[in-house]
């Protein structure tokens, strides 16, 4: 019996690492390419002689003609998905609370208008939405404020504060708190694992998202870093070493900053399942 | 008493609205009028720019029927969602339980490690795949030279397709994982007792015990994974732009092609409109079968 057990575990570790791998490695490959030099590229799988002429070249050193635009990108993605994220969080908190905790008269609307929303999807707005943001083409406003509001969000809210139990409230408005007060001072500290996984998922959401800021933000010096990654590496030509340094670039702040808070993902999943 | 009552509702319905505020002001104006006006908008002719709008009631959407890329987007969406909702719930139940059997102490970070193709880009994963298959790189090189293979990965219609299934999979498998892990754990250890006792063990248990007790997180995946099927845009757009022969299309690509490349933007309206009466009905005859199948074990 025991030796059985024994042999499981290594064929559980042995299956576990291969998937592992096959997960892991386009990840490394990016890497790879990224630091290798510019003949070697796609040529190599273990990189001999390393070098940072791909980044160099990113920030201007390296002979592109116009570098500061990928630094501009990697701003642009940034002011667009941080405010982006804040906005969905507060929007989802200030709802989330007043449905299930305020009592308001304009619960049941704002409930059915919400389900009337998720019932469509958002791909038969995108020329009227275009329409009407137009005219904030090529401005921050114009890439945040059509797609700030996650009705995803919204209800992930909603559902944790019913999981919250009305006293909480209740003691805090007998001691005489304002019902922003306790927004701000208990309904906020309260859903730090929610307001966590929302954020984070908001945040990578924007940051990769391609269709809309291609659209709205075409002017060179306006693109997202994920939007210009994608007109620079399209035609034929482009050097291979900058477009993976540019991937890396894209790709790293957002999984460093999903590890940093992974521990508040497994609340969050077991969360969404109910 | 009773004044003093209603004053305090009063403020909280002023409070309410307050705080509804934002969310109504941005359901009016990027929902609710661009909503009714893509309804209207299907029923021009009107090329994005220009002036001349001409009512042509409901002729987008009999042209629709005769449209090659239409139909192709209409049965892609189907191929498309076949094998990527088989194979993330394949290899996410797969890594869930290969998880599930790692000690503890690791379980928690071997997990996260798999979560991560989900957390890429689609433009950075299309960088890499659009190189790393590319006529000069390694991998052709190393096929070319060892099996006298010379596949042209994304302009071969039996291998594009392959490719963006695989992306997709790739990306959501690890994600799905979670879920199905969470389920997993959530069993009690009752049941798993029960279950020992009754000398279920291996093969028999997951299929008589664990995956009818995870079946509504199973369902839950099933819905999400639908839902992306439908939503592929990035991967066709930057590797294949659809082809070759409309083998790698999608709904999101053609609407974005017709309504902002070709112009075409009150027929790109009708499409949308077309596309989500499809995703509407396919989702409603997942959640059906979903739920017969959780009624028949209990949930």
């Amino acid at each position: 019996m025991k030796k059985k057990t024994r042999a499981f575990n290594i064929f559980v570790i042995a299956v576990t690492l291969v998937l592992l791998v096959i997960s892991l490695f386009p990840f490394y490959y990016m890497v790879v390419q990224s630091f290798t030099a510019w003949d070697t590229v796609d040529k190599t799988l273990v990189p001999t002689n390393l070098t940072l002429r791909s980044y160099e070249y990113l920030i201007g050193r390296g002979g592109a003609t116009n570098s500061m635009m990928w630094v501009r990108a990697l701003l642009n993605s940034l002011l667009v998905a941080f405010p982006t994220a804040v906005i969905s969080v507060a929007i989802g908190l200030a709802i989330g609370y007043s449905l299930s905790k305020l009592g308001f008269s304009g619960e049941k609307l704002i409930m059915n208008s919400l389900l009337f929303q998720m019932f469509f999807p958002t791909i038969i707005l995108l020329v009227p939405r275009y329409m009407i943001a137009k005219g904030m083409a090529n401005t921050y406003p114009g890439m945040i404020l059509p797609l700030c509001i996650s009705i995803w969000a919204i209800f992930m809210y909603i559902n944790y504060f019913k999981t919250i139990p009305n006293e909480v409230f209740e003691a805090a408005r007998i001691d005489g708190a304002s019902d922003l007060t306790i927004l701000w001072k208990i309904a906020f500290p309260v859903t730090k694992s929610v307001t966590t996984i929302v954020f984070l998922s908001i945040f990578m959401q924007r940051w990769s998202e391609l269709m809309w800021d291609m659209l709205i933000a075409p002017d060179i010096n306006m693109q997202t870093l994920n939007v210009l990654i994608s007109t620079q590496f399209k035609p034929m030509g482009a050097f291979p070493g900058p477009m993976y340094a540019a991937s890396v670039i894209l790709t790293m702040p957002i999984i460093l900053l999903f590890l940093r808070f992974s521990k508040y993902f497994k609340e969050g999943i077991s969360f969404m399942l109910k | 008493m009773k004044k003093k009552k209603n004053a305090f509702a009063r403020r909280r319905d002023l409070i309410g609205w307050v705080l509804n505020a934002p969310y109504l002001l941005y359901s009016l104006v990027f929902f609710l009028i661009p909503l009714i006006w893509a309804f209207w908008l299907s029923m021009m002719d009107w090329n994005l720019m220009s002036d001349d709008r001409i009512f042509v009631g409901l002729r987008n959407f009999t042209d629709l029927f005769t449209d090659n890329k239409v139909q192709a987007a209409f049965v892609n969406s189907y191929r498309y969602l076949v094998p990527i909702v088989l194979l993330c719930f394949l290899f996410g139940l797969i890594i869930a339980l290969l998880v599930s059997k790692l000690p503890d102490k690791i379980k928690g970070f071997v997990a996260v490690l798999f979560f991560i193709p989900y957390l890429t880009s689609g433009v950075a994963t299309s960088v890499v795949v659009k190189y790393f298959f590319n006529y000069n790189s390694i991998f052709n090189e190393f096929l070319r030279e060892h099996f006298g293979l010379n596949i042209n990965w994304l302009t071969d219609e039996r291998y594009a397709f392959g490719i963006m299934v695989g992306i997709v999979v790739w990306k959501m498998a690890g994600y799905y994982a979670l879920f199905i892990l969470s389920g997993i754990e959530g069993i009690g250890t009752d049941v798993n007792e029960a279950a020992a006792l009754d000398g279920s063990t291996g093969f028999h248990k997951l299929i008589h015990v664990t995956l009818p007790m995870i079946l509504p997180t199973l369902t839950t995946v099933l819905v999400l994974a639908t839902g992306l099927a439908f939503g592929i845009f990035t991967e066709p757009y930057l590797l294949t732009g659809g082809g070759p022969n409309l083998s790698t299309t999608s709904w999101q690509l053609e609407i974005y092609n017709t309504s902002f490349t070709r112009f075409q933007s009150g027929y790109g309206a009708a499409m949308a409109i077309v596309s989500a009466v499809q995703i509407f009905i396919t989702l409603r005859i997942v959640n059906f079968v979903a739920d017969k199948l959780n009624e028949r074990f209990g949930f």
